[in-house]
């Protein structure tokens, strides 16, 4: 079953792209990226019980890390490269003093690092400062530059399924079972052995780079970056997908972001209208991510594809809770 | 018996599937002594909070005629608030309002709370949070009061001058007494009739000298001496007496109130 | 000399904005547990509406007075979709704070658009000590003292306020009494609600409120807050004025631009040096 479903998904994301019309291919390549760091949210939140609300500081760490680089000459692939390592790097350092914190109080430590970070790239001046880093080039491996948007597509799509598949096999894996158990109870998970500490960091830099390689795709693609382009509400947003979709499950986060960022499209072509008020789409935008996040965490807090397998599966085995 | 001022009825309640009280009867008169018996997890607690309608039940009826008080498991202090705080609060439901939360009273009734007034309830003694535990329940001027597990953790001095008391509220102010008891041995002394839980059904019930001599009783919960033989009605049912007005018949989650106010004063 | 005392109350100003915030913190996670994301929202409606009836000739005072009440109700409101529902744990109500926080951005743009606003507070340059400042600072250190003083009154004085304090105490024990727990806990986002409407009514003369003003001021009152475990107002109050103090310090000789920095890394500090402390604490936030 679990691998149809990926058979689906991976022949969804190679057919889909050349079918849709351009003006929706940049639409589909933010979404693909969003559900990349969505995964990696999706693991910290369901799997090891953590809230982050700065996750889009590893995307931005990413973005300027490719950005950067790029800009300086480096070829574009050791950017792409760089940008998932320097961004589990710095969850490492940054992880080690934070993960001790739980709850609110991680929560509001992943805020203040991002809001830290945001304010420290608006004043660096080889980062382009407030006004951002412009002329960043377009991505390219070995003289092939890819310079449409369906390339760009395609390459968001191999970082999702990177994403997905690096998702899977850690949740399968001997660490994503303790983590699970920590989540639950951390106390009961140390007494049996389970190095939590160690598990939680890897799962931290583990998302920060799924977040980080998104970046730098992200990077490239606009060709410019500004602190702007990530602020708090953005990491909000990974909350949201990740939540609306379903946390811990692996097709979770392609589910919400999909939903969400569908929604917020067809909300924004209403909003755009004629005869709407300018606010009207910013203002729609909020109420989506607002009412979706608090509907979906007080009546279906499991998310969307729990509560889909179990309509599918009928209410027979409904007791058999779904993990 | 004397009218019942609590009258449970079938009483089953389930946590999350597992079933803790299964179909319980137990009854207890107006100004009586009852003790209610029996070991670690049968189920006492769950009929305590069943009764003050902190559970909800699954199944039967909880009637109450009067007002019903309970002394919680392990004495429950609001620590960080004074001695005299916490007895207020304890009048916090009473319908006298402010003059209900005069806990002068309470200082005639208990003086070994007068030195403590000021003192912060978390750094008391348990014997000294026990009377406060006893204390702020009375401030709701109960008819019933429902002790959990009165002598726990606590040295026999202490618990003679609380067993003291609650006999004085009883003979003075008519108060009736649902005492749980893991020390049966106590609870049987003190009370006139007794009930003994197991595994959530009631085993047995019957007057308290009585169970006192049974062998089972004494087997199980008094170290096994067995003095003298006597009749037991073992898992027989309450007789109900006295009429039917004014019974609050107890919803989840409600308080329990119903006819008469005046209680001890 | 006289710059710096001019920062000093200038900071004590700002600073006493950060307390009211912190307060609304606590009153509300004392009570339910809850961590108010929705904090600085309260603020924000509050200045807006208080700017709008002041533009439509409503006096001060009444204007204000307006502001602190739709912070009330609004903070009840949050307080109702937040642990209305029987069985909603903490961190399911942090994340629904967060909801609605994003919600009142909505809201806010709706009725008032996107563009900072501001009135006109106290008038005049007031001197202090030789230094001078806006006579605006003044009235808010003047409003805020009062108001702490009435609300440590309120929770050590009054049977309501203790009610309060025996749910933040033992939610179990305030069950076994009668107090109606999630009630108190609506009143205790209603009281957050009109202390952060205060802090955003107070505040606004002197430093103009955009609809995403309150991530500002609600990772600056999460700060103070967090100095005393989220539990001690007065903590709270003394961390607000220190906050507001040494931003005011850091701006005034040089750094104006690490200002943000000063708050987020006390912030972090804290609660890692507190995190060391007592060792790793199980709250889960889901
Ligand atoms: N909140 C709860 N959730 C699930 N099971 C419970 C809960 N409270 C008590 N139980 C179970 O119900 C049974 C009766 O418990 P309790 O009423 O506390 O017993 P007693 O007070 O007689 O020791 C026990 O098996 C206990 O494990
Ligand atoms: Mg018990």
């Amino acid at each position: 079953m679990k691998r149809l479903g990926f058979g689906v998904l991976a022949l969804l994301l190679v057919a889909l792209p050349p079918l849709l019309p351009e003006r929706h291919l940049a639409t589909f390549v933010l979404l693909t990226l969003a559900a990349a760091v969505t995964v990696g949210v999706s693991l910290l939140m369901g799997y090891a019980g953590q809230v982050s609300l700065g996750q889009a500081s590893f995307y931005a760490i990413g973005a300027y890390t490719a950005g950067l680089l790029a800009v300086h000459g480096t070829p574009p692939l050791l950017g792409l490269l760089a940008a998932p390592v320097i961004a589990a790097v710095a969850a490492v350092l940054l992880g080690a003093p934070l993960l001790r914190l739980r709850g609110h109080h991680l929560a509001f430590a992943t805020l203040a690092v991002q809001l830290i970070l945001l304010s420290l790239l608006a004043q660096a001046d080889w980062a382009g400062g407030a006004i951002g880093l412009q002329g960043i080039p377009r991505f390219s491996v070995g003289g092939f530059e890819l310079r449409n948007d369906l390339g760009y597509a395609y390459l968001s799509c191999g970082v999702l399924a990177i994403a997905l598949l690096v998702a899977r096999n850690v949740v399968a894996s001997r660490a994503g079972r303790g983590l699970r158990a920590a989540a639950t109870s951390e106390v009961a998970a140390a007494a049996s052995g389970v190095a939590v500490g160690g598990y939680r960091l890897a799962v931290f830099a583990l998302s920060a780079a799924f977040a980080g390689l998104a970046g730098g795709v992200y990077a490239f693609y606009l060709g410019y970056l500004a602190p702007g382009s990530f602020p708090v509400l953005l990491s909000i947003e990974y909350v949201v997908m990740a939540v609306v979709g379903g946390l811990g499950t692996i097709a979770g986060p392609v589910v919400g972001a999909t939903v969400i960022v569908l929604l917020v499209q067809v909300l924004n072509t209403l909003g755009t209208q004629p005869g709407m008020p300018d606010y009207a789409p910013t203002v729609l935008n909020y109420a989506v991510y607002a009412l979706l996040l608090v509907v979906c965490v007080l009546f279906l807090p499991k998310g969307l594809v729990p509560a889909l397998d179990r309509v599918r599966r009928g209410s027979l085995d409904k007791a058999r809770s779904i993990r | 018996m004397s009218r019942p001022v609590v009258e449970v009825t079938g009483l089953t309640v389930r946590y999350a599937g597992a079933t803790a009280l299964d179909g319980v009867d137990l009854a207890v008169g107006e100004g009586e002594l009852v003790a209610l018996i029996g070991a670690n997890g049968a189920g006492k607690s769950t009929l305590v909070k069943a009764l003050s309608g902190l559970l909800r039940p699954h199944a039967g009826t909880i009637t109450v005629r009067g007002r019903l008080a309970q002394v919680p498991e392990g004495r429950e202090m609001f620590g960080d608030l004074t001695v005299d705080d916490n007895l207020r609060l304890g009048g916090w439901r009473n319908p006298e309002g402010r003059r209900g939360r005069d806990t002068s009273p309470i200082y005639e009734l208990l003086p070994e709370l007068s030195d403590l007034r000021r003192r912060r309830a978390g750094s008391l003694s348990g014997g000294q949070q026990q009377m406060v535990a006893i204390g702020r329940a009375l401030m709701a001027r109960p008819d019933i009061l429902v002790v959990d597990e009165l002598s726990l953790g606590l040295a026999p001095l202490v618990v003679t001058t609380l067993v003291g008391h609650l006999r004085t509220l009883n003979t003075e102010r008519g108060l009736a007494v649902l005492l749980i008891e893991q020390n049966a041995r106590l609870a049987l002394d003190m009370c006139e009739r007794a009930y003994v839980l197991e595994t959530g059904r009631i085993a047995l019930h019957g007057a308290a000298k009585d169970l006192a001599r049974d062998p089972q009783v004494t087997a199980a919960y008094l170290g096994g001496h067995v003095e003298a033989g006597g009749g037991l009605e073992a898992g027989g049912h309450v007789e109900v007496g006295g009429g039917q007005e004014a019974g609050g018949r107890l919803e989840a989650g409600g308080h329990a109130s119903g006819g008469h106010v005046e209680a001890a004063t | 000399m006289s710059d710096l005392l001019g920062y000093i109350v200038t900071g004590l100003g700002i600073g006493a904005g950060f307390a009211l915030v912190a307060s609304g913190l606590v009153a509300i996670y004392r009570v339910t547990r809850v961590v108010n994301f929705a904090q600085g929202a309260f603020a924000v409606l509050a200045a807006m509406l208080t700017a709008s009836l002041l533009g439509s000739g409503v006096p001060h005072g009444v204007a204000e007075l307006g502001g602190v009440a739709l912070g009330a109700i609004t903070g009840l409101l949050v307080g109702v979709v937040a642990i209305g529902r029987p069985g909603t744990s903490p961190g399911t109500s942090l994340i629904v704070t967060l909801g609605l926080g994003v919600l009142a951005y909505a809201i806010e743009i709706l009725i008032w658009g996107d563009q900072p606003r501001s009135y006109p507070g106290v008038p005049g340059v007031a001197e202090v000590g030789g230094a001078r400042l806006q006579a605006h600072y003044l009235l808010i250190v003047a409003v805020t003292g009062p108001v702490f003083a009435v609300m440590a009154w309120f929770f050590a004085r009054t049977d309501l306020g203790k009610a309060l304090s025996a749910c933040a105490s033992n939610r179990y024990a305030a069950q076994v009494v009668g107090i109606d727990v999630r009630r108190m806990g609506l009143l205790a986002f209603a009281i957050g609600g009109a202390l952060g409407g205060l802090a955003g009514v107070l505040t606004t003369p002197v430093q103009q409120v955009t609809f995403d003003s309150d991530v500002a001021l609600i990772v600056n009152g999460f700060a103070a807050a967090v100095l005393g475990g989220l539990t001690r107002p007065g903590v709270a109050l003394a961390g607000g004025l220190l906050l507001g103090v040494a931003q005011t310090l850091v701006a005034g000789y040089g750094g104006g631009a690490y200002q943000v920095e000063v708050a987020l890394v006390l912030m972090l500090t804290v609660m890692i040096v507190q995190a060391a402390r007592t060792g790793p604490v199980a709250e889960t936030a889901r």
